[in-house]
């Protein structure tokens, strides 16, 4: 079982991968934003490595508690990085025009 | 028009570069370079880092024994053993003050427990229609120490069943190794073949020896110049683990059952490399909790480090592991070095052990000491089970056999809640990771989050359930 996670997490760290070279290639993004991303990213896939490995060892409670952790702050460092991309790519639109 | 002018007469038409605004401009193309200096920057810096926590996560080797010992520190007396104290009718007999000591502390806690009774007492058991201490349960238990008591007699007996120090079957050849290194391979190959989950060869050291030998079954006191069979150059030190979920089950006899295996695999393990070195010509004697110190030769041997209960953790096993060893005169082997794991950063922030201990017996004082430091530590007449001399903390394991003769089990509630007691996971590796460079207010809230998150809860009659079942899909 967590060997088929650790294939699903490959493939969607390639999807990862593949959104954020679309997302680069349409906006202007900083190092701050690529930061961002890239940690955001990176909390929804430990936290789906980390939940399923709880889970299979037993202990359901880690699993719920490594969502509520990880997922919330992955979701709120994503959130945070839409949101500044947008700004910025909404500032530049306005000083280029 | 003619500042203009100036200017552009020292660029040539093919050296016209894009304005500084536009993509690929000068000020773009500065900072696609910081861009790549800094992530440049950051790949080398978490290299750096997962160098430093791959080589901490190995351990900090140490030439000798890292732990401080006092100058006046002298080998501790096989009749100091608790256990063996406890269960010899002559020793009990021999120092009635300790026994008098002892039951003085006793009443202050209440309790009508008694010295003399008590080893009958364990013995004897507690069942009950209790959850982890039914007829099932015991007969579980049973079963795992049967092998031990067939072969090898009681825990603590000495020169006695795979433990014999007889050395009629020593090959007259001497098998000869072309290099150390490929007789501690070897030995350690060996050690694998026998099911030990970690093998670590120390020299022999006398600090870490009995002095006397005592073996509180016959009542028999032995030398090591006049009755052990060799001068024993080299010590095999074997790691056996024990069942994570029977250990979750802690206090109960279900642990009792996964510690009972272990002194099987004890027994069988070292044994068997004893065995094993007997026949390639040398001599060699295997030793449980007999002969020396365990613990002190699994930190010689680098196999872990000693922490706040008196016990050893190893590296991804944590403390739920025995230790039996194997006394031999043969030392053409490559050594291993005490190693540091950070376990005693840990342990002095986390005291998860101390706290879920129901007898109360493991000290949670921040530092170690010389000496014990628990209540009636005044008293030597009350200290004579600790090895006074060596930095660490020192338990009360007075008070941790009451609990066991008083409960019916021998608890390892410590073992249960320690943080470090996982299965093998991926993220608790990850944890061990982080742990090994963090500092001690991590440390702190790693407890707590462990705690959080549902791990080394202690009493909880769900993980006897669990026990049962995980054999399912075996």
């Amino acid at each position: 079982m967590m060997d088929l996670t650790w294939y699903l997490l490959g493939v969607l760290t390639g999807i990862s991968a593949l959104m954020l070279r679309y997302l680069a290639a349409r906006m202007q993004l900083t190092l701050v934003t690529w930061g961002g991303l890239l940690a955001g990213i990176g909390a929804l896939l430990f936290c789906i490595a980390w939940a399923v490995g709880a889970y299979l060892e037993g202990v359901p409670r880690a699993a719920a508690m490594g969502l509520l952790m990880f997922v919330l702050g992955g979701i709120v460092i994503l959130t945070v990085t839409a949101r500044l991309i947008a700004k910025q790519n909404r500032d530049q639109q306005g000083g280029a025009s | 028009m003619a500042e203009e002018k100036k200017n552009s007469v020292e660029v040539s038409e093919d050296e016209v570069m894009a304005p500084a605004s536009e993509p690929g401009g000068v000020d773009e193309g500065r900072r696609n370079l910081l861009k790549l200096g800094i992530a440049g920057a950051g790949v080398a810096a978490a290299t750096a880092g997962g160098v430093v926590i791959a080589k901490k996560l190995e351990g900090i080797p140490h030439d000798e024994t890292y732990i401080p010992i006092r100058e006046d520190y002298k080998p501790f007396d096989g009749r100091s053993l608790m256990q063996a104290f406890a269960s010899s009718k002559q020793l009990i007999a021999k120092y009635p003050e300790r026994v008098k000591a002892w039951e003085r502390e006793v009443r202050k806690r209440d309790s009508k427990w008694d010295v003399v009774g008590g080893n009958a007492e364990f013995r004897k058991g507690k069942m009950s229609d209790v959850p982890g201490f039914t007829q099932l349960d015991y007969a579980l238990s049973h079963g795992a120490w049967h092998t031990q008591s067939k072969f090898h007699g009681p825990a603590y007996g000495t020169n006695v069943g795979l433990f014999s120090w007889a050395q009629s079957d020593v090959a007259k050849n001497k098998w000869k190794f072309k290099s150390r290194l490929e007789a501690s391979d070897t030995i350690k190959s060996a050690a694998k073949l026998y099911h030990a989950a970690r093998c670590g060869i120390a020299p022999h050291d006398p600090r870490w020896d009995y002095h006397p030998l005592y073996d509180p079954v016959t009542e028999k006191e032995y030398s090591w110049e006049k009755d052990f069979p060799f001068k024993p150059k080299s010590v095999i030190v074997l790691l056996s683990e024990m069942d994570y979920v029977a250990m979750a089950a802690a206090p109960t006899v279900l642990a009792d059952a996964t510690s009972g295996q272990g002194y099987t695999d004890m027994a069988n393990q070292a044994g068997s490399m004893a065995k094993f070195l007997r026949g390639l010509g040398y001599q060699a004697v295997a030793a449980g909790n007999d002969l020396g110190i365990s613990t002190a030769y699994a930190v010689a041997a680098g196999l872990g480090e000693l922490a706040r209960a008196g016990w050893v953790i190893a590296p991804e096993l944590g403390p739920r592991i025995r230790i039996s060893k194997v006394y031999t005169d043969f030392d053409f082997v490559e050594y291993d070095n005490p190693r540091e794991y950070g376990v005693t950063s840990f342990c002095e922030n986390c005291k998860r052990c101390a706290v879920a201990c129901p007898a109360k017996a493991i000290t949670l004082d921040d530092k170690r000491t010389f000496e014990p430091v628990y209540e009636g530590a005044e008293d030597p007449d009350y200290t004579w089970n600790n090895n006074i001399g060596v930095f660490q903390w020192h338990s009360d394991s007075k008070k941790c056999w009451q609990y066991w003769c008083e409960s019916g089990s021998s608890c390892a509630a410590c073992i249960a809640a320690c943080p470090y007691n996982k299965p093998d996971f991926w993220h608790h590796r990850f944890i061990d990771a982080q742990n090994v460079i963090a500092p001690g207010w991590v440390h702190s809230a790693m407890r707590e989050f462990d705690i959080l998150f549902g791990y080394g809860d202690i009493n909880n009659p769900q993980k006897i359930k669990d026990f049962y079942k995980s054999g399912r899909k075996l």
